[in-house]
């Protein structure tokens, strides 16, 4: 049909297994969320905001998906 | 283009159904896990709270310990029903007289209820009247009291998942075995293989998918198991057996707090999830090839 490369094709990134653009957005979903669950619970309480924690793991997302 | 459009119609049932019964009561308790809730309380609305069912969740030692638990009854109970399994689905494989009707008899717990499950265990391990400190008291004499000992309880839950989910595992072993391949079983006697030798390099590769979805399943089961211990023993004494299941189901129904509730059924699926996708990538996902 064209030589386009499927959206749900398995590219090699600095992830040291093979992965589509959903396994890498899932794998920042994971991140995210153990980010978050880690800053509730130990660096919150110094003062530091869960927003922090929030646009920290934007950016690491960012990373994976894109270059993962 | 037509046979794409095509395609879609014939998913759309599926896709309903899985939206109606799957993702929107996900998305719904996910939305619910961010507010205060008790819908039995004088004021029954929905207060938005952001993250504090988290922020609450994460210094729960209550919630922490029933984590701990929880993993260790997942560890060896499908630990103790994958080696069990593995050995019974060998047997059941070879010719002894009875053996049709042992394997019906051992098929049997699986199409019990896990609330009746419970329910017999509860009758056989009661002291005073169950059948198994009566047995222990007078042969070895010991007293198995699961209402006042924590690690009898413990135990007592993890022999009664063993007794009700090992007969999965031994299917699931039975079909993965006797679709295997005579030829390099063959070849490798005739190589003067022993049978240790058979066992890793050939038996344990090519049962390794089934094995691996048998472990998923049974993983999966044993961290939201909630009726049958709910039965047996009421997740204590103490929080001996509290495990994360009846922990929000103690949040959710004695205590009516759903938005708590939800928030650690979010956390747990997350856990569930991320530890089967470790597994995952640990034992199935196709590696980066270095070049």
């Amino acid at each position: 049909m064209s030589n386009q490369p499927e959206t749900g094709a398995r590219r090699p990134g600095f992830l040291p297994i093979e992965t589509n653009w959903f396994d890498r957005l899932f794998i920042a979903v994971v991140i995210w969320v153990a980010l978050s669950l880690l800053w509730l619970r130990l660096i919150e309480p110094l003062g530091l905001s869960i927003w922090i924690a929030t646009a920290i793991s934007a950016v690491v997302g960012a990373v994976i998906i894109w270059r993962g | 283009m037509h046979s794409k459009k095509l395609g879609w119609l014939l998913l759309s049932p599926t896709l309903l159904i899985l939206g109606l019964f799957g993702v929107f009561p996900f998305l719904y308790v996910l939305w619910v896990s961010f507010h205060e809730w008790n819908p039995f309380a004088a004021n029954p609305a929905k207060l938005f709270n952001w993250a504090e069912n988290y922020r609450k969740l994460v210094f729960d030692s209550q919630f922490l310990a029933s984590l701990g638990v929880t993993f260790a009854f997942a560890v060896f109970a499908v630990g103790s029903e994958i080696l069990l399994g593995y050995f019974l689905a060998q047997a059941f494989l070879k010719d002894f007289p009875g053996k049709a009707f042992f394997r019906t008899i051992h098929t049997l717990p699986l199409i019990m209820a896990p609330i009746i499950v419970g329910s017999v265990w509860k009758l056989m391990a009661t002291p005073s009247i169950g059948v198994i400190p009566y047995i222990l008291k007078h042969t070895v004499g010991f007293d198995l009291n699961i209402g006042t000992s924590a690690v009898a309880a413990f135990t007592i839950t993890v022999i009664m998942d063993i007794w009700h989910w090992t007969p999965l595992v031994t299917l699931t072993m039975i079909a993965a075995l006797v679709s295997l391949p005579p030829d390099p079983f063959e070849q490798a006697q005739i190589d003067g293989a022993g049978k240790r030798q058979i066992f890793w390099h050939i038996t344990l590769p090519m049962i390794r998918p089934a094995l691996i979805a048998t472990v998923f399943i049974r993983l999966m089961d044993a961290i939201r198991t909630v009726d049958e211990v709910l039965m047996l023993t009421g997740g204590g004494p103490g929080s001996a057996t509290r495990y994360v299941g009846v922990h929000i189901y103690k949040e959710v129904f004695p205590r009516t707090n759903y938005g708590y509730g939800s928030a650690v059924s979010i956390v747990v699926l997350y856990l569930t999830i991320v530890i089967c996708w470790l597994l995952y990538v640990g034992l199935i996902a196709p590696r980066v090839r270095k070049v």
